[in-house]
């Protein structure tokens, strides 16, 4: 699917997404060495658009297990379908009287109906939920199990076995294999350290706010229309906002919000006013809004600062022959 | 390669950054599949299969720079700077080799009779003078170097390995035998000068590789010592410095404690068989039980009253037991926070509005409802609250008291504590003075102590994290 580190970053700029050299060696790796990714880095940053994008670039399908505080395998897994069961006993009744006709004592009708055990806890009443569904998938599929930091510890050491193996144990039926195994991508907050056991199956990938260029680039696809003059200020007044110390540090999401309401609002040039009347959507504490109403005039000085110095030049490349010469040895 | 990360795995580990042996596995795996021309993909490569925690990644740059680089570009450097230095004598260096290089075939010899030091050092061959020093520092163990007074000796005898001396003489001889042969005054006067150049820069590389075997080996250790260090360092002394990494220390210890805290939780809620419950859940299944429910048991968690002396003496100790506490803010029902010197005021109003940090600043500067500008009086102090705040205390409360107990030869009202005792679930005092203090000098200790259920140094964050762990397990 993917033969080069450099397919994946134009396979998944098509469908939209920018990613750097980093990400896109990790998503080769991934499904090359079939391994799990576990991304992790901030929120808003687009941890789990990466896995979205992934899947729609490899043609998978999307199986998506969202992760909670109490989510135990019961929903993670399978379930037994139980009304089904009830209804079908009901249905069969005569049947069982038909098995059990005959029987001479009671021990010997339980063991005539013991030996149809099997058809009430076969695959027939087993109400698949997204992991089972994940690994008896005949197509290639994807599993996105998403903000594992929130499931309990319990569910954690549960994963592992699916993760390591592909494969899960149903008591009543036995182990079922991945028939295609399935690529598997975590996402994580950091609200709880991951255990090493998990970490240790998984491909690590940190994913940290795009730097200014980088930004841009996201910006004018997922946002175009917005003119170059304006991109510079609002792209240059988010990274400047991430260098404060705020208590939710706006990421790319609210970058994107910001400058589809900037838009909306048929603004073309970042002033004082403008911003004041659209700050909540880049930040989500009063108190942050507060703190960064205080600094505006400086952030905005800045700013104006920048835009009459003449403009940069361009970023310095930096020259890889050399350094791949020093690399390796 | 192979030998050349197992050996780039080992430094991590002796940084701190755990990577098994099936990471490794992983990262040969993964290596097979890429292309190692690139070195981003390289170390994008290495990073995802061996780094697993984000703070750990800026660490990992560094060393991957400290080893798979940098050593090849300092060499450049140095040599570069070296023969820029024929500029002033108005020769370039291509010209000047290739001049002795006639010189030397008419005296029938060539560049080979050097030694393969001298004579990497003079075509300024970088990859065969890396490969010379890489070799010396196998021999001579650089690899066992373990602080910094060690660079000097161990870049002494990468020199010796090296024959450096020898190759100088070598070099030297040359140059005299050049001018003998008839060279002109100016261009010997540029090679005399470039060999001096060209000593003093491998002289510099193997410093320079030396001091980098240090760093990859040591990286983070400076780090770890400190944060050891730290746990047991006292709160009477310590920078502001110090303090700040303090905070951080305090955050993770809370962390700790709070995910234990959820797991021990969970085991203890399932209580008995809910049949109100199970019954309505089962209603879709003709009321035949099959899932059951649990009534969950109640959670028993403590209210806690702090006492909190400010004065100077103690301060430090309140401020990392006041972080404790608010990071831990859910394990209790109810926290209030009162804070003293001679005058009590409380300050619970203060954590319920700011950031952790700022309010326990200024709950320490007294929060605007006490002097803290005075001498502690602990009676008084006491006295006060159980005139307005004893109410505040039920059988579930548990009151925690900070504080040297350093009365001024004031007089302790030590009933005023019992009362307190006698209504609280637990009094616990922290006192950060070593237990052979108490009751010596202007100390009030022993008077108190008769009427704490716990009564406890705790001059360090080891001794107060052990402290809060009893508290809320």
């Amino acid at each position: 699917m993917f033969d080069s580190v450099e397919k994946v970053e134009t396979l998944l700029g098509e469908e939209k997404y920018i990613c750097d050299r980093k990400i896109a060696t990790v998503v080769f790796l991934a499904e090359k060495l079939e391994k799990p990714v576990l991304v992790e880095g901030p929120a808003g940053v687009g941890k789990t658009e990466l896995a979205k994008v992934v899947a729609a670039a490899t043609g998978r399908s999307l199986v998506r297990l969202q992760c909670y505080e109490g989510l135990d395998e019961a929903k993670a897994l399978y379930e037994w379908e139980y009304s089904k069961q009830l209804l079908y006993t009901q249905i069969l009744k005569e049947r069982f009287v038909q098995v059990m006709a005959g029987a001479k004592t009671l021990s010997e009708a339980a063991e005539r109906i013991g030996k149809e055990d099997s058809v009430f806890f076969s695959e027939h009443f087993i109400v698949p939920r997204p992991l089972l569904h994940a690994i008896t998938s005949e197509e290639p599929s994807l599993l996105l199990v998403d903000e594992v930091d929130k499931s309990d510890p319990e569910f954690e050491a549960f994963l592992l076995e699916v993760l390591s193996d592909f494969q899960v144990t149903v008591p009543e039926i036995g182990t079922v294999r991945a028939v295609r195994k399935p690529l598997v991508f975590l996402t994580s907050n950091n609200a709880r350290e991951m255990s090493d056991a998990l970490k240790r199956r998984c491909l690590h990938l940190f994913i940290d706010y795009p730097n200014e260029a980088l930004e841009r680039r996201i910006l004018e696809m997922k946002v175009p229309g917005v003119n170059e003059h304006l991109m510079r200020d609002l792209v240059g007044m988010m990274q400047r906002l991430r260098e404060l110390d705020l208590k939710k540090i706006p990421s790319i999401s609210e970058t994107l919000d910001w400058a589809r309401a900037l838009l909306a609002l048929n603004a073309t040039d970042l002033d004082e006013d403008v911003v004041n009347q659209t700050l909540n959507v880049i930040l989500k504490y009063e108190g942050d809004v507060r703190r960064v109403q205080g600094d505006l005039s400086r952030l905005l000085a800045r700013k104006t600062g920048e835009a009459k110095a003449p403009a940069a030049a361009p970023t310095v490349v930096p020259t890889r022959t050399v350094a791949k010469k020093g690399a390796l040895h | 390669m192979q030998k050349k990360i197992l050996e780039f795995t080992n430094i991590l580990r002796k940084s701190g950054i755990r990577v098994s042996t099936a990471e490794t596995l992983d990262a040969f795996a993964a290596l097979d599949e890429l292309s190692i021309d690139d070195r981003d993909v390289f170390r994008d490569a290495l990073r995802a299969t061996m780094v697993k925690r984000g703070e750990e990644v800026s660490t990992f740059d560094q060393l991957f720079e400290l080893f798979w680089s940098g050593f090849y570009d300092h060499l450049r450097d140095a040599f570069g700077t070296a023969a820029e230095g024929l500029e002033a004598f108005g020769i370039e260096l291509e010209d000047l080799l290739r001049q002795i290089a006639e010189q030397l075939q008419n005296m029938q010899g060539e560049l080979g009779d050097l030694s393969e030091l001298a004579q990497a050092m003079l075509t300024a061959d970088l990859d065969q003078l890396e490969q010379l020093i890489r070799a010396a520092a196998s021999q001579s163990g650089v690899d066992r170097i373990e602080n910094f007074l060690q660079v000097g000796f161990f870049s002494r005898r990468m020199l010796e390995q090296m024959n450096y001396e020898g190759a100088g003489q070598e070099l030297r001889d040359l140059a005299a035998r050049l001018e003998a042969a008839g060279m002109s005054p100016e261009e010997v006067a540029a090679l005399r000068a470039l060999i001096d150049r060209l000593m003093e820069a491998a002289r510099k590389s193997v410093r320079n590789f030396t001091e980098r075997s240090l760093q990859q080996h040591n990286h983070d250790y400076m780090e770890k010592f400190r944060r050891e260090t730290l746990l047991e360092k006292s709160f009477y002394h310590l920078t502001e410095e110090e303090i700040r990494k303090m905070r951080e220390v305090v955050e993770r210890l809370a962390q700790r404690i709070k995910n234990i805290l959820s797991i021990r939780r969970r085991r203890l809620k399932r209580g008995k068989l809910d049949l109100h419950q199970t019954l309505r859940r089962n209603m879709s299944h003709g009321g035949i039980p099959f899932e059951l429910a649990f009534k969950q048991r109640k959670k028993d968690r403590p209210k806690l009253v702090i006492l909190c002396d400010v004065s100077s003496s103690v301060a430090n100790v309140s401020r990392f037991m006041l972080q404790f506490v608010y990071q831990l803010q859910e394990a209790f029902t109810r926290i209030r926070s009162f804070v003293f010197v001679s005058e009590l005021g409380e300050v619970t109003q203060l954590f319920q509005e700011g950031d952790i940090n700022d309010s326990i600043e200024q709950a320490l500067d007294g929060g605007g409802v006490i002097n803290v500008y005075t001498r502690s009086n602990f009676g008084a102090a006491f006295h006060h609250f159980w005139q307005n705040f004893l109410s505040a205390i039920d059988n579930k409360t548990t009151v925690l008291v900070l504080g040297d107990a350093r009365n001024n030869y004031n007089d302790p009202r030590a009933w005023c504590l019992r009362d307190i005792h006698e209504k609280a679930k637990n009094v616990v005092w922290l006192n950060p003075e070593s237990p052979s203090a108490w009751g010596f000098g202007d100390s009030v200790m022993d008077r108190y102590r008769p009427y704490c259920d716990v009564s406890e140094e705790c001059r360090n964050l080891r001794q107060l994290s052990a402290m809060i762990d009893r508290l809320v397990l």
